[in-house]
């Protein structure tokens, strides 16, 4: 077909959103009779390209949440701020921040702000006590982590190969079963009695 | 092929089930590989890979996006993203060299019905776009906003009479004559018939922003 310099400044107007067709192009795009224009090979590996993004996406979705993951998204969720909630769990600010970040045990604060936190936050006691758990591994297995991927870091390639690792490190804490010190196993089944109390 | 609602479609992606895959690259592959390739002259190749994008990108962002009226919706979704793809790539092909090179051939076919005058005012036009991209590229590192110097496009369309602006408007984007009939209350054939006119009125219109150009 044809190319007509005035119908190129036209199509690079409208795709740089300085002229609309009010729709009418994209109804007409919708209209048009479809050719063989993908070969079927073409038409199979996008499709392969495609489930192995959904697959990605509901790995993703299945890695258990975390204290810090867990309010960070319920926060932005419900429009909240950080204040609100610290206030209504009954615990500083920075003890707030260093919870979404999980940068604190769970174990450091008390049985009382957990309550609140249930209440609050409204949820159900077998979630909480996961999310708990989840944290508390986190923070007793993370440094061991990060002392591996920061072998990596300095050497050529480095970042793709953390990438990958942090990847690795994010499916392995959703599926590994990460035993705690018995200190921890003993101190964290105390509070969580004290919790459903 | 089974038809399927764009609803249908949505619902299958969220739930991660491999089906609305195959929905989506049944429903949009093809037309929008054609899309690219005959309306906005892109390589097949490039148009296959900028059509794989824009479908990676429906399901990367398929939990923000959000019916508000009709089953419609969805498809005006994938259209934005095929747009937005679209433009990346043409923005990318401007700033190499190989674009004025695509320019210069189609001046040199339609060399019969413009005057040089008027093909040096969209040369120009096409530079100063090039330019700016350029400048946003040094300056942003690339993808930033529209650089606007094709406002002035969408500004000498307003000054055309409304029929004269949906004709030249739809037909860039291969709209056909019969569906533009509809909106403008002139018959196929009269616009067929006024098309070549109204863009040399146009071109006019916009060689008055570059009188500079008017001795050649």
């Amino acid at each position: 077909m044809k190319r007509d310099p005035v119908d190129i400044l036209i199509q690079m107007a409208f795709l740089e959103g300085n002229v609309t067709t009010h729709g009418l192009y994209e109804e007409t795009v919708l209209k048009k009779k479809v050719g063989d224009e993908a070969s079927k090979e073409a038409r199979r590996n996008l499709i392969a390209r495609l489930e192995a993004v959904l697959n990605e996406k509901a790995q993703a979705q299945n890695v258990r949440d975390t204290i810090g993951s867990f309010l960070k998204n319920i926060r932005l969720e419900r429009s909240l701020q950080p204040q609100e909630i610290s206030a209504q769990v009954g615990i500083g600010g920075n003890i707030y921040r260093m919870l979404e970040e999980d940068r604190i045990s769970p174990l450091k604060i008390s049985a009382a702000s957990w309550k609140n936190f249930r209440l609050f936050l409204g949820v159900p006691m077998e979630k909480l006590e996961d999310m708990i758990r989840r944290t508390l591994q986190l923070i007793v297995f993370q440094p061991s982590f990060k002392t591996t991927l920061a072998r990596y870091k300095d050497k050529k390639g480095g970042g793709k190969k953390a990438d990958a690792l942090k990847r690795a490190a994010r499916e392995l804490y959703s599926k590994a079963k990460l035993p705690l010190p018995e200190k921890d196993e003993r101190e964290l089944s105390e509070l969580l009695k004290e919790i459903s109390a | 092929m089974v038809k399927v609602t764009n609803r249908q479609v949505v619902e299958e992606l969220r739930k991660g089930d491999r089906n609305g895959a195959a929905h989506l690259v049944d429903l949009y592959q093809s037309r929008l590989i054609s899309e690219a390739a005959s309306v906005f002259h892109i390589p097949v190749l490039d148009s296959e890979e900028i059509v794989n994008d824009v479908l990676l990108a429906v399901i990367q962002g398929i939990e923000s996006f959000q019916f508000s009226k009709s089953d419609g919706d969805f498809h005006f979704w994938v259209m934005t993203i095929f747009r937005n793809r679209v433009r990346d790539h043409m923005r990318h092909q401007t700033l190499s060299e190989g674009w004025m090179a695509n320019f210069a051939e189609s001046e040199k076919e339609n060399a019969e019905e413009y005057t040089e005058t008027e093909l040096e005012v969209t040369r120009s036009i096409l530079r100063q776009y090039g330019e700016s991209l350029r400048i946003a590229d040094q300056n942003e590192g690339g993808g930033g906003k529209s650089p606007g110097k094709l406002e002035r496009i969408g500004e000498v369309l307003d000054s055309l009479e409304t029929w004269e602006r949906v004709l030249l408007r739809c037909r860039a984007l291969d709209v056909p004559y019969e569906d533009i009939a509809k909106y403008t209350g002139k018959t196929a054939k009269q616009l067929k018939v006024y098309h070549a006119r109204v863009k040399k009125k146009f071109v006019k219109l916009l060689a008055q922003y570059y009188p500079e150009l008017a001795g050649i």
